[in-house]
């Protein structure tokens, strides 16, 4: 089953690297499409023409545009990223911090949403034909139309600045001290440094963004669990488990949900990437240091460096979720496995 | 019964619609029923509360930003904005969007293999990371802005309609116009684009509620409109400055897009449950439960 598993996933892997390709060239013609000389921003007024002649010549933008991009390409394979313009500080290393702080964000934003999400989805199955179904609907249908951001927003002022219960700016409380980094993600680091302080504000830090993500997630798992549940209970071997005299929890929550779960596992994946673009919003108004603050702030500054690099991240983080989702498909899905 | 009676007796397409409307003349009469220039600074009454609210003044009604600007006035000329962008990137991305699902749809072969490859490059950006570097490629302002969304967001018209469109071209009555001796664009445009439009017109509406929090996104970034337009993004940066001292400056303008957004999702949703053929025919065989 694991080898299977590694087999499927680089098959799927393999065929994400052509439309990587493609990304990068997009990425590539659209930053050059740039009126403003992002050079001529980063230097004191009163530079010379000599000075910005050799930054341009330092960043390499003095090429033409073929050569640029495969000379960046090539850097990019060789895992150099290039330095910042505007924070004058390796891409790699501001991406390094950046990376592990949103991968963390999103992982609990997606345990919130699939947790709620599935709940609901239950709740509401359970509820069927009820006023109860009816009132969810609507409830739900009034959260889906408020976007993560505004969702960031709304938790900030209820929670941050009304009730004054949670913190919402950064990842840890500006007293204590950063747990030496190992792994990069705040809460693994302050377990292997043993430091139960740091651990519970790192959590309390990551509950406002992640529950502003969740929101976005979780009516819309409720809805697809709840339609394949209805298509899965009319289904023969719920009849036979029925006449077993198994109790219904035991065949909703056993025979129905194994077979409703695949449309929500293809939701999810799709929605997960979604949510990649949520946190970029999600993070600047949490004052959140990861890839959506990073990009944020190199679009404002026109740092090319570091859009190009932290867009392409998405971008393989977007096709790499893809790929995982699609091989537990199949693995959850017998029938789709090629032969 | 016709498709239109049967939009007007969903209670869906009714609300949303209504609240669509609502913003529209918000937006339309924004000048001669705003109690203030939108710009107008008075100094002396800054952060002022809603009226209802303890030291509110009856002649700023939802109260002011920290410039003195009034609240209602901005949120009045602000739906100007998010409608604008509404339409025109959603029609634009819905023209591109469509046009070549037909043509990926029809055509077949090598157009549509293109296409589709098209698509996949597209799905690999998350849709707000694929704006900003279009933004930061065309600079920053609305028109860039509804270009960005429709460059970005052609993509969900092309995906949905395309599949549509693969159904249509196999179906008796298409194949039946092509043996009567019509033209490959007589058919496209007599027999198969009246059959997606249904799913079209769905989709637009979802699209417009995009398009709206597109623009919000934009405008809060500072990547929209000019910082002095009363954009609700604009207003919603500008208030989270000053949310300690007056935390009802950003709930209205969140109001604003939770109402306009909640009308395009509702009439899209109502529409498609409305004029989806599949549905229709289940519901008239079961008897009228939806």
């Amino acid at each position: 089953m694991a080898r299977l598993a590694l087999v499927l996933l680089a098959r799927r892997l393999a065929l994400a690297v052509p439309i990587l390709f493609a990304v990068s060239a997009l990425v590539f013609v659209v930053l050059r499409l740039l009126p403003a000389d992002p050079i001529a921003m980063s230097l004191p007024p009163g530079a010379s023409e000599a000075d910005m002649a050799q930054l341009r010549r330092d960043f390499g933008l003095d090429r033409s545009l073929p050569e640029q991009y495969a000379i960046w390409v090539g850097r990019m394979l060789a895992g150099e990223f290039g330095t910042s313009i505007h924070f004058r500080r390796g891409v790699a290393e501001l991406v390094a911090h950046a990376l592990p702080a949103t991968l963390e964000l999103i992982a609990l934003g997606l345990l919130f949403g699939i947790l709620a999400g599935v709940g609901g989805g239950l709740l509401l199955f359970a509820l069927r034909g009820t006023p109860g179904e009816h009132a969810l609907d609507v409830g739900t249908s009034l959260l889906l139309a408020i976007p993560e951001f505004l969702w960031a927003i709304l938790l900030v002022l209820l929670f941050g600045v009304l009730l004054q219960a949670m913190p919402f700016m950064g990842r840890l409380d500006p007293a204590l001290t950063l747990p030496p980094a190992v792994t990069g993600f705040l809460l693994l680091d302050a377990l292997i440094a043993g430091d139960p302080a740091a651990f519970a504000s790192a959590l309390r830090h990551l509950l406002l963004p992640a529950a502003a993500l969740a929101i976005g997630l979780a009516p819309l798992v409720m809805r697809v669990l709840r339609a394949s549940l209805q298509e899965a209970i009319h289904e023969d071997y719920i009849a036979m488990a029925r006449l077993r005299g198994l109790p219904e929890h035991r065949v909703l929550l056993v025979h129905a949900l194994k077979n409703a779960a695949l449309p929500t596992i293809s939701l999810i994946g799709v929605q997960a990437g979604f949510m990649f673009g949520g946190t970029v919003l999600v993070e600047v108004i949490f004052a959140y240091p990861g890839l959506g603050n990073l990009m944020v702030d190199a679009v404002r500054n026109q740092d090319l460096p570091v859009i190009q690099a932290v867009a392409l991240i998405y971008c393989v983080l977007v096709l790499c979720l893809n790929a995982l989702v699609d091989v537990l498909y199949m693995l959850v899905n017998p029938r789709l496995r090629p032969a | 019964m016709s498709a239109f009676r049967r939009c007007l007796r969903s209670p869906r397409v009714v609300i949303g619609g209504a609240l669509v409307l609502a913003v529209a003349v918000a937006a339309l009469l924004a000048p001669w029923i705003a109690p203030h220039d939108p710009q107008e600074q008075d100094l002396l009454n800054t952060l002022l509360p809603p009226a209802w609210a303890a030291g509110g003044d009856p002649a700023y009604p939802l109260g002011t930003d920290q410039l003195g600007r009034c609240v209602l006035s901005r949120l009045l000329f602000g739906a100007r904005i998010a409608l604008y962008v509404a339409v025109l990137a959603a029609s634009g991305a819905m023209l591109l969007g469509t046009a070549l699902a037909l043509l990926a749809g029809t055509l077949g072969g090598r157009t549509d293999a293109l296409i589709g490859r098209a698509i996949d490059v597209w799905m690999a950006f998350p849709p707000v990371i694929l704006a900003l570097i279009l933004l930061v490629g065309l600079g920053a302002g609305v028109h860039k802005v509804i270009l960005a969304i429709i460059v970005v967001d052609w993509t969900r018209f092309c995906r949905i309609v395309r599949s549509e469109v693969m159904v249509v071209v196999r179906r008796d009555y298409v194949a039946a116009a092509r043996l009567l001796g019509f033209g490959r664009m007589r058919v496209l445009w007599r027999e198969v684009l009246p059959a997606v439009l249904p799913l079209v017109i769905t989709v637009m509406a979802l699209e417009m509620g995009i398009a709206v929090v597109v623009e919000a996104i934009m405008s809060f970034v500072g990547l929209s409109v000019e910082a002095s337009v009363p954009a609700w993004g604009v207003m919603i940066a500008d208030a989270r400055q000053a949310m300690f001292l007056m935390p009802w400056g950003v709930v209205f303008p969140v109001l604003g897009i939770f109402v306009t957004v909640l009308g395009f999702n509702l009439l899209g949703d109502g529409l498609r449950r409305a004029l989806d053929n599949r549905l229709i025919v289940s519901r008239e065989v079961v008897g009228g439960r939806a």
